[in-house]
């Protein structure tokens, strides 16, 4: 089985964000491997390990993506491609499911396996549509995957109504959320065999397509503006006797906020 | 004049609240509405439809609808926004939702916007205010299609008192079902359990309640008040709660009247969440937990001594 994961860079949600003249203060952020990437990235090296798989890593933007391919290297991903391209700049989800097409028409891969959202949009729309490109069945929010045969995955899917159990013939596309696994932290073996190892570097043009193909120069949509979000601020605290308190509290939410 | 098709959300032979939501927002923004629904005898509920304020209703009712699958709901999605010719095509916020939106506007060939909390029209631009990363931030975001799919976060916008629409039924037929993605069970909620994103009162629960004897300490509270039942990730990863009933940035967006987060530290993820609400009350035994941030009323306890205080300090208020 070949397995193509997807792997995004991010900005570090812990971080406090500083929005200027409608943009972020990029001054002092840090940037991550997003997370339900890393959870793509294990579940990619999990099936590896038990059921046999060659498995790629492919990754978008984001300029020098080299620490973040090593570290999914050294936790056992096998191939790197990192698509850099300035035409990228403004590229949205559809953007980014026609190139990621193009990556997955040159490898011939059975299961692509994205993290179900990317922490920095909390869009969750690439892997979806990625899958209506190919025209292959798609799973999301998936938290566990099973092999049944070369064909054939089970996995789980946390629905509306509560758990569901779906069959996937493959090739398929599934996207993971973070409760599938824990991914592994890289061990030093691993981390010293990663230095060693190639990463495909690739332009649009060296992939086979063009600004033009993936209609990079007018995305179907933009962000022409960012702005601070409503926070909200502490309010009262009590401390002491837990019977007065809380009765406190309930007269409170009674009388004053008027809520119970 | 805009057309705004609002995707009914229906769960477990119910219509959810949302619903009337959206659709409020489509009439107040003086739009043409319609609505769709997908799923298993639900022809009953055309007067639900109707009267949460939708003036057409596409329906589609077939046995092979009852349980959720992506590709044939989307296919009944794209069937009624091309029958209607909708320009904005609204799910709210459901897992449902957030799997189709963006299949519909692949095969439509058009923008895609999630968990939008604000839209705004002039002529043929439209433009959408959404939050992202973990809501630090608001994102204002220009459309360049002249249709947008988008998916509502919850709670923002409110049923209007009064609304009306009107009873005009097409009904779609069934699609075809998706083979190579075949749903074989749903382990599925226990029937009439308080649904979480439509509660009125929403209590989670938090690594601090240690235990299922913890778990259900809080539960007994939350079914004294009917309130939804959630929980934060560590009480998933632990086992002790449904993976759909994980509030925060990876679960479900709930913005109800009253929040009480018991035992909850209130990382970053989990605020990404319920920060909406109007009300939040924290209970927790560490002054410095990040849940009194943005907690209107703290409680620094023991939630074992704190609960049940509160469940008998509420009865005696309600009688």
């Amino acid at each position: 089985m070949k397995i193509l994961t997807t792997v995004k860079k991010v900005v570090d949600v812990e971080l406090t964000m500083h929005v200027e003249d409608g943009a972020i203060v990029e001054d002092g952020l840090q940037y991550v491997i997003n997370a339900w990437d890393e959870s793509a990235v294990e579940a990619s090296v999990q099936l590896k390990e038990n059921n046999g798989a060659e498995t790629t890593l492919v990754s978008i933007g984001g300029g020098d993506n080299t620490d973040m391919i090593r570290r999914c290297y050294a936790m056992g991903i096998e191939n790197g491609i990192n698509i850099d391209d300035p035409a990228l700049a403004k590229a949205d989800s559809s953007i980014f499911a026609k190139v990621l097409q193009k990556v997955y028409e040159k490898g011939d891969y059975d299961l692509v396996i994205t993290g179900k959202q990317a922490q920095d949009t909390d869009s969750g729309q690439t892997g979806i549509i990625l899958a209506e490109y190919l025209g292959v069945p798609c799973v999301s929010n998936v938290i566990a995957i099973e092999v049944m045969d070369d064909q054939h995955i089970k996995v789980s899917r946390v629905g509306d109504a509560g758990t569901e159990i779906v069959e996937l013939e493959l090739p398929a596309v599934v996207t993971v959320d973070v409760s599938i696994n824990e991914p592994r932290l890289p061990q030093m073996r691993g981390i010293m065999m990663a230095k060693k190892k190639a990463i495909d570097v690739m332009d649009l043009a060296a992939l086979g397509t063009s600004n033009d193909e993936v209609e990079g120069a007018i995305p179907k949509s933009e962000i022409v503006e960012f702005m601070v979000s409503k926070t909200r601020k502490a309010g009262q605290k009590f401390e002491g006797d837990a019977a007065e308190i809380t009765a406190k509290v309930v007269d409170l939410l009674a009388n004053e906020a008027k809520i119970l | 004049m805009a057309k705004i098709l609002v995707i009914a959300d229906i769960k477990q032979g119910v219509l959810k609240g949302s619903t009337a939501e959206l659709l409020s927002k489509a009439k107040a923004i003086g739009a043409e509405t319609a609505v769709v629904a997908v799923g298993s005898n639900i022809e009953s509920l055309t007067p639900d439809l109707a009267n949460a304020g939708s003036d057409t209703q596409y329906i589609a009712d077939d046995p092979s609808l009852e349980l959720f699958s992506a590709g044939p709901y989307a296919s009944c999605v794209v069937d009624a926004a091309k029958q209607f010719g909708a320009n904005l095509i609204w799910f709210g916020f459901s897992e449902s939702g957030k799997a189709v939106a963006p299949r519909v506007a692949a095969q439509l060939d058009v923008a895609c916007a999630t968990e939008i909390t604000d839209v705004e029209l002039s002529g043929d631009q439209i433009e959408v205010i959404r939050p992202a990363i973990a809501n630090k931030v608001m994102q204002r975001v220009k459309v360049n299609t002249d249709q947008l799919v988008a998916v509502v976060r919850a709670g923002a916008f409110e049923a209007t008192e009064g609304i009306t629409g009107t009873e005009n039924v097409v009904k779609l037929s069934p699609p075809a079902p998706d083979l190579k993605a075949v749903i074989k069970e749903l382990i599925s909620d226990a029937i009439g359990e308080i649904d979480l994103v439509d509660a009125d009162v929403v209590i989670s629960v938090g690594r601090g309640v240690k235990d299922q004897a913890g778990v259900d300490l809080v539960k007994e509270l939350a079914n004294d008040l009917k309130a939804g039942f959630g929980s934060s990730r560590a009480m998933v990863d632990g086992g002790f709660m449904a993976h759909n009933k994980q509030v925060g940035q990876t679960g479900k967006i709930v913005a109800p009247s009253l929040y009480m987060a018991i035992g909850i530290s209130g990382a970053i993820q989990h605020l990404a969440g319920m920060t909406g609400s109007k009300v939040i009350l924290a209970v927790n035994k560490d002054t410095e937990a990040p849940i009194f941030n943005v907690a209107d009323y703290g409680i620094v306890g023991d939630l074992f001594e704190v609960v049940p205080i509160l469940r008998e300090e509420i009865k005696k208020i309600r009688d």
